[in-house]
């Protein structure tokens, strides 16, 4: 989370160019939107136990199981004027580029408004944007092959939430990209970094340095502490 | 008294209200996983609401929630101002 706030803030700057990144969460983690509480929705007590963090976004939307080996995370951060001015239309823009990646594998996937991706009614990618100072991040989630089981024992999901889709089963939601695919998860980023770059001038790389040092300072005074995971 | 309730805006997210109020309301906690640009109108709206009577006509609580949403061209996604009323409304029914 340090690092796609380090890297807006370089790009608001003008220090860097827009950059899309992908990564995986060592060790795993449970991530929650803005304007949820850690203690409502996360069973810290369980994650502790596995070894799993837990972290507030600076992004809404819902709690996101980030399993080591279970799914790729992406960000992408660039100027606001590089994207429709619609947040919702921006949504569909950039999910446009997780479902051309997926399509790659084989599988075909569609947005679903406000900010998921379903395959075959069932959600493979969440994503979630904030803008802040004249940059766009928005940053996501493409499930491998997530444990859904594990993942649920880390959260705690309300009934109320999956009421009105009258599922009984939370593990009926959501889907990955093992179960339509044999590609493995480092295909499966290939794949999601040919979708997001198509058509588009690319130099791959890494942090700068200045990057870096930002980020873990931001990882120690603020995506560290309590004072900001519950701060709600 | 302190009170919470919870509702899943359909077609929508999750809302929540966390409240703490006797005949007016003293504090509140807005959760959930819906989206609101910019994230900073979110404590302003709460701020607003302190004060405010959680029996209020709905068309009252929301009306100071959509204020606070033009002062700041703030846009809420996902819920709405009605939808955070009704959930207030339901707070303070649930502790009568």
């Amino acid at each position: 989370m340090g690092t796609d706030e380090a890297i807006l803030e370089h790009v608001r700057d003008g220090k860097a160019e827009p950059t899309i990144r992908f990564y995986r969460w060592k060790p795993s983690a449970v991530s929650i939107g803005t304007f949820q509480s850690m203690e409502k929705e996360v069973n810290t007590a369980r994650c502790r136990e596995l070894g799993v963090n837990y972290i507030r976004r600076i992004t809404g939307g819902g709690a996101v199981y980030h399993d080591l080996n279970g799914e790729v995370t992406y960000s992408v951060i660039a100027p606001e004027s590089l994207f429709p001015r619609g947040i919702r239309e921006s949504y569909a823009f950039i999910c446009d580029w997780i479902i051309s990646g997926l399509k790659t594998l084989g599988i075909e996937a569609s947005f679903a408004p406000i900010n998921d991706i379903l395959v075959q009614g069932k959600k493979i990618s969440g994503n979630a944007q904030t803008r802040k100072q004249g940059v766009l991040l928005q940053h996501g989630t493409v499930l491998y092959s997530t444990d859904v089981k594990r993942m649920f024992s880390l959260l705690n999901v309300s009934a109320e939430k999956i009421s009105d889709k009258m599922i009984k089963s939370v593990e009926e939601r959501v889907t990955s990209v093992s179960k339509y695919s044999s590609a493995s998860i480092e295909e499966t980023y290939e794949a999601l970094m040919k979708g997001f770059t198509k058509g588009k001038e690319y130099e791959q790389g890494s942090l700068s340095g200045e990057e870096e040092s930002r980020a873990s300072e931001l990882a120690r005074t603020v995506y560290a502490t309590d004072a900001w995971n519950f701060s709600r | 008294m302190k009170s919470f309730a919870e509702q899943k805006v359909v077609g929508g997210k999750l809302v929540s209200v966390k409240l703490e109020y006797g005949r007016k309301i003293k504090s509140i906690q807005i959760l959930g996983d819906f989206f609101l640009h910019p994230e900073e109108a979110l404590p302003r709206i709460e701020k607003a609401l302190v004060g405010t009577s959680p029996r209020a006509k709905k068309d009252e609580i929301s009306g100071k929630i959509a204020k606070v949403l033009a002062m700041n061209n703030a846009e809420l996604i996902g819920v709405t101002p009605d939808a955070i009323a009704e959930t207030i409304r339901m707070a303070a029914e649930a502790k009568k």
